[in-house]
This record gives C-alpha cells, sequence and structure tokens, in this order.
C-alpha cells in the first residue's frame, strides 16, 4: 500500500505549559494540497513548523512518505518556508539565491534587508521553490506581500509542482488565494482544529472565498458557545 | 537525496560572524607580524589579542539565529544536524584559527626556528580551549554572551586571587591550589601561550580541556535534538 504522502495522528504541540493546539489529525496525499485557516495565534505557523520537522510534538504522530519528519527529509524534498522575516538580512540577494539548486534565482547583489519586502518574499519563495526534486511543499503566508505578477508566477508554479505530485499544505489569511486551489481545509480555532473537504463545502464548483469565511464563521461560532457552555 | 544545500556551502553564505571580527582579525594579524619581525622572543605576547578576539568570534550563538528562521533552509535539507552543529563551529573558529597559522609560520620564518612558541603544546591547548567552549557555551545565548562572560569570570577571578598566570609547578601543591590551577587555565588559558607544558602542567590544564569537550559534545546533541521554534510563533 503506497503510503500517503503526509499523515497526521492526534498531533499536540504546546510550548512551556502552553496549549498551541491539539488533536490534529488529517491524510494528504501526493498531488493534494492543505490549506490551514485560522486566527492570529491559533498555531498555524508552529503547525506548519512541526511538520517541516523544526519542531518536536508534544503528543501524535507525523509520518512523510512513512517516515518521521527528520528522516523525510533527507529521504522526500521538503521546501519549507515561513515568510521573508526569516531572511537573514546580511546576506546579499544573490548568493541566497542561489542556495536554492544553485542556479541564479537573482542577478542583485544588494543585501536582502536592502529589498522590499515583496522582492524579499519572491527570493525566497524562488529559492525553497527550485530545489528539485519536492515531495512535499509547506508554506506560510506564501502570497503576502507579492504583486499580482508574483502572485501569478507562485500559483502557477505550486499547481505544476502538484500535478508532479508533491503534496501542498499552506497557510494564508487571504482565503481567496486558498479557495479553489486546496482539496481539504484545516481549520484551526483555539484549541480544536476542524478537516473539512473542499467537496463537502462545494460539491460542484471549485470553493469561493465566501464560502471558507461562512464555513469560518461557523465553526468559529461552534467554538464559542462551546467554550461559553464550559 | 534530493538537491540540498550543504552545511558548508550554507555557512559560507550566512557567515557565523559579523564582517567587522573578519577585518579586526586582519588588523590583530598585521600588529602580531610587525611584532615578531621585530622580536620574535615575544612572539607569544602578539598571540593573546588573537586569543581574545577569538573568545568573541567562536561566541556566535546557534539558536538566536536559528529561531529567527535564518538556518530554515539548512534546518529541512535532510542533512544530520550534528553535522550541521560542527560546520557551525568550524566557520566561527576558522578565522582564528587561520590568524594563529599565519603568527606561527611568520614566527617559524622570522626565527629560523629558534623561537616555537606558537606552536608548543601550550599554545595548541590554550587555541583549542578558546575556540571550543566559548562557542559550546553560547549555543544558546545571544552573539558575544560567552565572550562578556569569560572576561567578566577573569575579572573577578584576578581580584579573588593574587595572580592570573599559571600558577606554581611544584608537584606537592594542596588540592586547593591544584583545582586553582585549573579554574586559572580555564578562565585565562592566554597563560598556557609559548609553553611546552610537562606532565604536571598536562594534567592541571586537563580539567579543562575536558570541560571543552563535554560542553562541546552536550552542545552538539542540543542542537540535533532541539525544537527550533520561530520567536514570533510563540
Amino acid at each position: 500500500m503506497t503510503p500517503f504522502a503526509v499523515s497526521v495522528r492526534d498531533l499536540a504541540v504546546q510550548y512551556g505549559r502552553r496549549l498551541v493546539f491539539q488533536g490534529i489529525t488529517f491524510d494528504i496525499g501526493a498531488g493534494q494540497s492543505l490549506g490551514v485557516i485560522g486566527p492570529n495565534g491559533s498555531g498555524k505557523t508552529t503547525l506548519l513548523r512541526t511538520l517541516a520537522g523544526c519542531l518536536v510534538p508534544t503528543s501524535g504522530d507525523i509520518r512523510i512518505a512513512g517516515l518521521s519528519p527528520r528522516d523525510a527529509l533527507a529521504r522526500t524534498g521538503v521546501a519549507y518556508f515561513a515568510g521573508d522575516a526569516t531572511l537573514p538580512g546580511s546576506v546579499r540577494a544573490s548568493r541566497w539565491g542561489s542556495l536554492g539548486n544553485g542556479d541564479v534565482v537573482t542577478p542583485d547583489r544588494r543585501p536582502i534587508r536592502a529589498l522590499s519586502r515583496g522582492t524579499r518574499q519572491l527570493l525566497g519563495l524562488r529559492t525553497v521553490l527550485g530545489r528539485q526534486p519536492l515531495g512535499l511543499i509547506v508554506l506560510d503566508e506564501p502570497w503576502e506581500a507579492l504583486d499580482p505578477d508574483a502572485a501569478r508566477w507562485l500559483s502557477t508554479t505550486l499547481e505544476t509542482k502538484r500535478d508532479r505530485g508533491a503534496a501542498l499544505i499552506l497557510s494564508s489569511h487571504r482565503l481567496h488565494d486558498l479557495a479553489g486551489f486546496c482539496d481539504s481545509y484545516l481549520f484551526l480555532l483555539p484549541h480544536q482544529a476542524r478537516l473539512v473537504h473542499a467537496h463537502d463545502i462545494s460539491p460542484s464548483t471549485p470553493v469561493s472565498a465566501a464560502q471558507l469565511v461562512e464555513v469560518f464563521d461557523k465553526l468559529r461560532g461552534g467554538a464559542m458557545s462551546l467554550r461559553a457552555a464550559s | 537525496m534530493t538537491s540540498s544545500v550543504s552545511p558548508l556551502r550554507f555557512f559560507r553564505i550566512v557567515t557565523t560572524q559579523p564582517s567587522l571580527i573578519g577585518w579586526t582579525f586582519v588588523v590583530v594579524v598585521v600588529v602580531g607580524l610587525v611584532a615578531i619581525v621585530r622580536d620574535p622572543s615575544r612572539s607569544s605576547e602578539a598571540m593573546a589579542p588573537v586569543l581574545l578576539l577569538q573568545l568573541f568570534a567562536v561566541s556566535s550563538g546557534f539558536e538566536v539565529p536559528a529561531r529567527r528562521g535564518h538556518y530554515d533552509l539548512l534546518l529541512t535539507s535532510g542533512h544530520p544536524r550534528v553535522w550541521m552543529a560542527l560546520v557551525h563551529w568550524m566557520t566561527s573558529a576558522a578565522p582564528g584559527a587561520i590568524a594563529w597559522m599565519i603568527l606561527a609560520m611568520a614566527e617559524r620564518v622570522v626565527s629560523a626556528g629558534v623561537h616555537p612558541g606558537l606552536m608548543t603544546s601550550g599554545t595548541m591547548a590554550a587555541m583549542v580551549l578558546v575556540s571550543t567552549l566559548p562557542w559550546a557555551i553560547n549555543v544558546r545565548l545571544p552573539r558575544f554572551a560567552a565572550g562578556i562572560g569569560w572576561l567578566l569570570a577573569l575579572a573577578m577571578s584576578t581580584s579573588v586571587g593574587s595572580s592570573a598566570s599559571l600558577p606554581s609547578d611544584s608537584p606537592g601543591a594542596g588540592l586547593g591550589e591544584v583545582i586553582w590551577s585549573a579554574w586559572t587555565v580555564l578562565v585565562y588559558p592566554a597563560g598556557l601561550v609559548g609553553r611546552d607544558l610537562d606532565v604536571l602542567q598536562s594534567i592541571r590544564a586537563a580539567p579543562a580541556i575536558v570541560l571543552a569537550a563535554g560542553a562541546m559534545i552536550a552542545a552538539c546533541r542540543w542542537i540535533s535534538r532541539a525544537s527550533v521554534p520561530l520567536e514570533a510563533a510563540q
């Protein structure tokens, strides 16, 4: 049996005594994509970082192509980018770009800190997505700060990678970017998570941003009334 | 295995030290070369600034840049984290080691091998201590913290003890003096420079070397297992 590209069971992470999330369970097949949606502080970045092997979960199990995240990093290509703020400002843009697959991503020799936010974001994305082959792509707010051309390039690149078999896990506050793009959506709410498949939201047409907002509000309302009841 | 950046290539581009440290090493080496050319017998004194600068150069810190996400590309490259740790240490210590080698070669050439003070066992022990322990201590601290702490320990030791040089080499020294001498080697390794350590001196230097080795192992072990959350995500 072919293992799922990503399989997560009852995942929980806490920082010290603060529980970030718990009970997260989902599977993603090769060539599928998952959108992670949630308010600020709900644990989106922490979840993505855990999947990328940078964080050790408090409990639960993660399998990437049947392997633990750390082992998967060596066997399956994993691309992870957490936003332009994570790039070291003193490094020259051209040199950082060469860290992907050695190709020239940009000839710009300015330090990264001298670039505009959108240019930094694009540099980071092009560097991690340049690696080949990629079995899993984990991107935190990838469309943030991109201009329309760069946003289009990103969407096209992600679709191409997905068509070649990469599994995608993307978080974004910009629901219109995720809408219609993902096969399933993980709604992260304080202390609870809910996985909703795209065909359950909209069986016949691509999911729209308005439908995602509606589901999000419904789940958030349920979570709030649950908390009030307890 | 996919195409991924190697730790060597990564830390060549994302340097572990500010460029100011490199330029300061250049100045220190030039001044040291002038001193050695003028008087090769005083080469040990030319080594003191190299050791001091090395103390700060290797206090580079791993966790702070890692938690800012600067090392994400490397941490997700699939290379063993122990290898990342060792390369981080090597690139932190390399400028000081190169400076030492240049001065040692100059000394050898100028003095025609008569004053090999910079290639003695004492100098090597001092260089090993200064190149390892601050790096290991600083792994989870902000840049230069271990260097500052070390200088503070040295200042406090000189105010408590009567001398910061190597203690007497008499074999009949008591336990208190042995502990004090081991501590002195630890906080003032420059006192070893130019000496060829005999058995007794080697025994007194051993605790500091063992401590440095233990700290290196602990630091590499921490890097290989650590969770690296983003600062902003906590």
